[in-house]
């Protein structure tokens, strides 16, 4: 734990806001911290991984003595210090080479853990023809492997890199935006028991291209590597406990769309609100009151005729309807253009 | 026109896969449970890259295909410096599906005041709020109700003040300025309403 102090200044006080936990949260920051036995390799690594990042990273140039999977306070205390939810530690031995250990945390607590090992046949980002990632531009993603909608570990994996990279969520993207794809692909399928194959990250440039199959509107898309290329071997996984799941993939209630009942919008853009107003019973409609329409003068009571007609001065002149009259009937539909 | 836009002209755009792939365009992500050979993506296989990326160049292709059909809005920005007009093409992208813990827990809500817990004990409603602006008759203008020449300070600078018998005799006999006494009672309201403040803010910690 980091000592809090009562913030002195507004500063200090707009910075420890900012710290704070959101209802809508901000872009997870990534810290690279190379582990006591890193080496050059990784180094470079961790540059070309944090090229894709930024600019939600922080990197860390001096080596971390931190076996992430004995203790892991001393990330826990890195997450606090950076505010950074997403880590990744390099370390290397005889048993785990070239090791990247991808660390989650969940309100400074680690909440997943796992090792990927880069394989032999890697490729760094300046094997390949030069070229830089546009700042912050959002990328695509491609997973190929029905394991990562079925195996625990490859649905972490999925999860862990569409967190680390996704970057911004907005419902608005720019086309011309789309400019990378990274893709991850298991190295074949596998039957349970079998070890589990390698995960192959890939990152490609797009290229589109006008088609005449497509018409105006579909480019034909073409890929170029643009690096970083590592194959990586699976090492220790540290799952996130049921509870922490839990509470880390609550919503707020606040954020929930309310479904609004009654009121549309055409295709012109128009509001159209729909009225509930009670049905009209057509059979007690009043018209205009005739002395001939009186029910007295109804042709099957023909006996009390007589009786009736007496009474006939008291509501001469009935010409008028209350509001009384009119009964109130049951709903029915009617639309109305507002 | 290059070769490669050449030659592209002629390639098909639609591709079809035996299971159809899955899409979370709010994070602009495709998901493909295709079968998947283990010789052709072996690390021996010459081939290997080759493989890779036409699989995904395929599910790349579905995916655009599928961004391009979203709701399109093409924005145009006449304020920029330089006079000439860029638009941009954005998509609209739905909600992303896939469930991403959060990097933080929720924030607590704020918890209630001494006066709202007794306020809906009591079911007391709050006042509704009528702005701060309030018609002074006898000057037939819109004043403050506080602050700069507030109308709560009426009696500050009036040049004779009817003296409450009933405030004074609390201070003693000898009679005070009722326009310093009706400062100080204002002073004592701030007080005691900042009072208030800190000790919710120490009880709720």
């Amino acid at each position: 734990m980091i000592r809090t102090i009562k913030p002195k200044n507004n500063r200090a006080k707009r910075a420890l806001d900012k710290k704070e936990s959101k209802l809508v949260e901000n872009v997870k920051q990534a810290l690279f911290i190379p582990g006591k036995t890193s080496n050059k390799l990784l180094h470079d690594a961790m540059v070309d991984l944090s090229a894709l990042k930024k600019p939600d990273i922080k990197r860390f140039t001096k080596k971390n003595g931190i076996l992430p999977f004995e203790d892991a306070s001393q990330l826990e205390f890195f997450s606090e210090k950076n505010d950074c939810s997403l880590m990744v530690l390099a370390t290397s031995s005889k048993k785990r080479k070239n090791n990247l250990t991808f660390v989650r945390t969940f309100g400074y607590k680690v909440y997943d853990m796992i090792e990927l090992q880069i394989a032999e046949n890697y490729k760094l980002l300046s094997d390949f023809r030069k070229q830089t990632f546009t700042l912050g531009a959002k990328p695509l993603f491609s997973f190929q492997g029905s394991a990562f909608d079925s195996h625990p570990v490859y649905q972490q994996i999925k999860s862990l890199f569409l967190d680390f990279f996704r970057g911004d969520v907005t419902d608005l993207q720019d086309v011309a935006g789309l400019q990378h794809v990274i893709s991850l692909t298991i190295q074949g399928d596998f039957q349970d028991g079998d070890p589990l194959p390698n995960v192959l990250f890939r990152v490609y440039r797009l290229k589109t291209y006008r088609s005449e199959q497509g018409g105006k509107k579909l480019p034909r898309v073409e890929l170029e590597e643009s690096g970083p290329r590592f194959d990586f071997k699976i090492g220790r996984i540290h799952m996130p406990s049921p509870e922490m799941a839990k509470e880390a993939h609550k919503r707020a209630k606040q954020l929930e769309v309310k479904t609004v009942k009654n009121i549309e919008r055409d295709s012109l853009g128009d509001k159209i609100g729909t009225i509930h107003v009670g049905k009209q019973d057509l059979g007690k409609l009043q018209t205009r009151k005739l002395k001939g329409l009186k029910s007295k003068f109804d042709q099957n009571g023909a006996d009390s005729e007589t009786e009736n007609y007496i009474n006939e001065d008291e509501s001469y002149g009935e010409d008028f309807v209350t509001a009384t009259d009119i009964e109130v009937a049951p709903p029915a539909k009617r639309s109305k253009k507002a | 026109m290059s070769s490669a836009a050449e030659k592209a002209k002629y390639l098909p755009v639609v591709v079809e896969k035996p299971i159809p792939v899955t899409f979370d365009l709010g994070n602009l992500a495709v998901f493909d449970s295709n079968t998947l050979d283990a010789n052709e993506l072996d690390s021996s296989n010459a081939q290997r890259e080759q493989n890779i990326q036409s699989i995904v160049r395929d599910n790349v292709q579905l995916m655009i295909n599928q961004i391009l059909s979203l709701p399109l809005r093409t924005t145009t920005d006449s304020n920029g410096s330089s006079g000439q007009g860029s638009s941009m093409t954005l998509v609209q992208l739905p909600e992303p599906t896939s469930e991403l813990p959060r990097e933080k827990p929720l924030p607590k809500p704020k918890p209630p005041t001494k006066w709202e817990l007794f306020a809906a004990k009591k079911g007391i409603k709050s006042k509704e709020k009528s702005g701060k602006m309030v018609f002074d008759e006898a000057t037939g203008k819109w004043v403050p109700k506080w602050g700069f020449k507030g109308a709560n300070k009426k009696l500050d600078d009036q040049w004779l003040v009817e003296v409450d018998e009933s405030k004074n005799k609390k201070e003693g006999d000898e009679l005070i300025d009722p326009r310093t006494l009706s400062r100080t009672e204002r002073k004592m309201l701030i007080k005691k309403n900042e009072l208030q403040h800190k000790r919710n803010l120490k009880e709720n910690k």
